[in-house]
């Protein structure tokens, strides 16, 4: 099934037009974003029971941005009515463009090309087998209650077992002299967490499950509870790790984050533009094994990233960062884009109509090999299997690691000991551990439950992920 | 709009609610060196609508509730629909029953402060002079910087007769900070201030970059070992959020956090400083119209208050006191120059700095940090700190300095002993 138009935004779509000619009639360009979006949150534990629409990614509301010659505005506002129009309009003429004269001495205007805007239509819709809305809020609050209840019957140290489900549907219209497009996007999230606690000390274990469509997904989560609840049992028994360089194998999840975290974030051009990332030096250089093949892209994957154009009207695609461990282009917004003279990747995103755009990742991940995960874990004198990613913070300025996973299982001899060490911080030089990168694994697995952040701000839901890998990397 | 919600309501005979009406103003400046690179302004409103529906199941007496939003431009029909399947969604919410908070209509509090008294483009020109008033070093310089002005409005009605509002203006924003010799590094720092406080930018901005120049100098991480550690900034409030965060009445009800009034949360055996700490309220009412005040949270180490929304706080008996994020703390007992006697690593800058409140784990990867062996104090880069607070809190050292960031206003710095650091 494909996902629906937007009713408010058919009916709205006369008044935005009408909004754009008059822009235009004042600016040589203008555009308009529109988004009529529906998220719900769905979750029980001991805490209790939520339905919640989720107020961050729902929503209705309008981005109109304009050009003088010079540089670029933008006015965010969630009402449209024919008799409104004019009074947005003297907002942004006589409010938001000069904002330029409240600038401190010696501060001036970046001036700026007008953007392209060459002719498209489009109208696209992604897939799903169940709508959540159809399935219906019993069902779901059902589903989740019953895994609630058999996770906490699992063991008496289990303290809680929360289960969640979350999805998006959304509408989005880009308007301009030259452009109509037209997007329906629907994602969903499922996710499992077990807590044990060891006197005042609490330890958990998480799962989570992502797709580009509806609750198809939530079967999945009855399957793996009982390993769920087992590891985070196991946790109980896990103790700091001795600090030091080891020889490790990454799940896909532990992975992704470091595609995502370690390098995607330095490879985003409007860094490129402030000066904040080493990447920009290394374009055409070796960043990585020959093994890596990295990309990111709207159309790179069917997860939860995926959508048909990006918040400034540009068509998404698939593009290969990484090609045999030569560095070979990053991502951009437009802005950025005119910038740097390059052609812009489909990567200008905004938290919501209420934010500025820019250049983010979507769905990122690393090429699979030929090894198998087996064969990976045997080839390890001693080291430690790397699993459940927990965070990551990027520095694409001097391509510092840090990320966090829940475990590291000990491997001696090539097997795994049964001991495991938890929590675990991973640093080090992004290069090194890419270039350390001796194995892959034959099968890429992207997960997208997770949204990322641009420093500690803008929230967009991303998906990442790649095979399992053998490098070399220093833990804490 | 509200009286469309209001008649929906009436229409779908719902007795039990909550209207959360908010609006938003915003001046947006954005910087890349000394240049303006966007400039944007937002007008927004948002209504939230959360209904209760009052149940029995297996005998036992249940209160479910579910929240949408109300979105401006939706007609008479899709505000009454939307209303009644979010009522319909509540009957499958199982939540034992509690009581909301009641009230009466009282007049909008303007929440007094500097800000209010110019326009949001006055006031971000104001704060854009203060973030480049330092900007003149030759080899340190603001990299980039976002400045957001905000007017906020809020709206409180519920079913139990609350009326509230108040409307409150803050300016925020990030900016990084660069220095390009003997190396290419950077900082990143975040702001929050209620009023216009440009001196306590200009001061930020300075302290960042003062500290990107040092950590120019720095090149090698620190060798793996247990060190005394000191964090200072930002950090000593991520320390204490652990406690804010123990004391609430959602952490406690489901039993993550073991915390009762009158503990001694610190353990009976504290060879270091006891805690006092107070919840400040930063807001005339919580997001459910409570009225909300400052709060002693932790006396001397011993448990003062759980703090809470309605449902949690009726579950344990508690009174409703609405959710904090903001505290204060007084000063401690060692100036910052008497924390630094002997060998200790002190930590001024991490890329990200994690505190779980769960397990009592801090950690981050150091970007800077002054390790001292006694006598020289060398900069070093790398590596990360992985300490637990549970061990910890019995031997915290605070400093008599304060310092004033976004929800704190307490001691500088904090030190802690025999901490794992991951290096060299």
């Amino acid at each position: 099934m494909k996902v629906k138009s937007s009713h408010y935004l058919k009916e709205a779509k006369p008044f935005l037009k009408e909004l754009l000619n008059s822009l235009l009639e004042h600016y040589s360009y203008a555009s308009i974003l529109a988004s009529d979006s529906k998220a719900m949150i769905y979750s029980v534990s001991k805490q209790g029971t939520v339905i919640s629409e989720d107020d961050i990614l729902s929503g209705r509301g309008f981005v109109a941005k304009v050009y003088d010659g010079k540089s670029y505005g933008e006015y965010s506002f969630n009402e449209i009515t024919k008799e409104g129009i004019p009074g947005i309009l003297n907002k942004i003429k006589y409010s938001l463009m000069p904002l330029k004269d409240y600038l401190p001495g010696g501060i001036s205007e970046s001036e700026y090309p007008v953007l392209p805007d060459d002719p498209k239509t489009l109208k696209e819709s992604t897939e799903y087998i169940q709508d959540p809305e159809e399935l219906g809020d019993e069902k779901i609050i059902a589903l989740l209650s019953k895994l609630c209840e058999e996770g906490l019957a699992y063991n008496k140290k289990i303290l809680d077992c929360s289960a969640g489900c979350r999805y998006q549907q959304y509408h989005k219209l880009f308007l301009s002299k030259n452009k109509d497009m037209e997007q329906n996007i629907l994602w969903t999230n499922g996710s499992l967490m077990v807590m044990a606690s060891r006197s005042e000390e609490i330890k958990y274990f998480f799962k989570t499950y992502s797709n580009l469509g509806g609750t198809e997904l939530l079967g999945e989560m009855e399957r793996d509870l009982k390993s769920v609840a087992f590891t985070a049992l196991e946790l109980l028994e896990s103790e700091p790790i001795k600090p030091g360089e080891y020889d490790c194998i990454c799940t896909p999840e532990v992975t992704g984050m470091i595609a995502h975290e370690a390098f995607g974030h330095g490879v985003e051009m409007d860094m490129f533009v402030k000066d904040r990332a080493l990447a920009r030096k290394y374009i055409g250089k070796y960043v990585a094994s020959p093994l890596i093949t990295m990309h990111d892209g709207a159309t790179a994957a069917k997860e939860t990233a995926t959508y048909l154009f990006d918040d400034e009207g540009v068509l998404s695609q698939d593009t290969v960062i990484i090609e045999k461990g030569i560095l070979k282009r990053g991502i951009s917004d437009s802005q950025t884009a005119m910038y740097l003279s390059s052609a812009p990747t489909g990567n200008g995103r905004r938290e919501s109509y209420e934010r500025k755009a820019y250049t983010r990742m979507t769905n990122t991940y690393f090429e699979a090999g030929k090894d198998k995960p087996e064969d990976m874990i045997a080839s390890v004198q001693y080291g430690f299997l790397l699993e459940n990613a927990r965070s990551g913070m990027e520095d694409p300025k001097n391509w510092g690691i840090q990320c966090m996973v829940n475990i590291a299982r000990e491997i001696k001899n090539g097997k795994l000991t049964g001991r495991i060490y938890s929590p675990i911080v991973l640093t080090g030089y992004v290069p090194d551990l890419l270039k350390s990168i001796s194995m892959i694994s034959d099968t890429v697995e992207l997960k997208g439950s997770g949204f990322c952040g641009k420093g500690y701000k803008e929230w967009v839901k991303v998906s990442d992920g790649g095979p399992y890998i053998k490098a070399r990397i220093r833990l804490g | 709009m509200l009286h469309k919600i209001l008649s929906a309501l009436k229409q779908n005979n719902i007795a039990t609610y909550l209207i959360n009406d908010s609006r938003k103003e915003t001046v947006e400046l954005f910087f890349i060196k000394e240049h303006l690179d966007m400039k944007r302004q937002k007008e927004v409103r948002q209504y939230r609508i959360t209904v209760y529906h009052d149940f029995e199941k297996n005998g036992v007496k249940m209160r479910g509730s579910s929240t949408v939003g109300i979105h401006c431009g939706m007609t008479d029909k899709e505000v009454e629909e939307t209303i009644k399947k979010a009522y319909f969604a509540a009957s499958f919410v199982c939540n034992p029953y509690y009581e909301l908070p009641s009230g009466k209509k009282e007049e909008p509090v303007i929440i007094e402060s500097s800000l209010s008294r110019n326009t949001l483009a006055e006031n971000a020109r104001k704060m854009a002079e203060a973030l480049f008033a330092d900007d003149s070093w030759e080899d340190t310089f603001l990299n980039s910087a976002e400045l957001f002005v905000e007017k906020n409005s809020c709206h409180i009605i519920n079913s139990g007769g609350i009326d509230v509002g108040y409307e409150k203006h803050t300016v925020k924003g990030e900016f990084v900070t660069q220095c390009i010799t003997p190396q290419d590094v950077e900082t990143y720092q975040s702001f929050s201030y209620d009023e216009l406080d440009t001196e306590a930018l200009r001061a930020k901005v300075k302290r960042a970059l003062e500290m990107t120049k040092a950590r120019a100098q720095a090149k090698s991480a620190p060798a793996a070992g247990t060190y005394t550690v000191l964090l200072s900034g930002q950090y000593v409030r991520d320390i204490f959020e652990y406690f804010l965060s123990r004391s609430s009445a959602g952490m406690v009800y489901p039993k993550y956090s073991n915390y009762r009034i009158g503990d001694r949360i610190q353990g009976g055996d504290v060879t270091g400083e006891l805690l006092t700490i107070t919840l400040k309220a930063k807001e005339p009412y919580s997001s459910e119209g409570i009225p909300m005040t400052h709060r002693p949270l932790l006396k001397d180490g011993v448990l003062q208050t759980i703090h809470g929304n309605s449902r949690f706080a009726y579950y344990l008996g508690l009174e409703p006191t609405g959710v904090y994020d903001s505290f204060l703390v007084p000063a401690g007992t060692k100036y910052f120059s008497e924390m630094k006697s002997g060998k200790y690593l002190h930590v001024v800058n991490f890329s990200d700095f994690q505190m779980d409140a769960f397990s009592g784990h801090f950690a981050g990867e150091i970007r800077l940090a002054f390790l001292c062996d006694g006598t020289t104090v060398t900069p070093v880069t790398g590596g990360s700190v992985n300490g637990n607070l549970l061990k910890a809190q019995k031997n915290l050292v605070f400093s008599k300095e304060m310092q004033i960031e976004k929800g704190y206003e307490g001691p500088y710095a904090v030190r802690f002993e025999e901490v794992n650091v991951a290096g060299t």
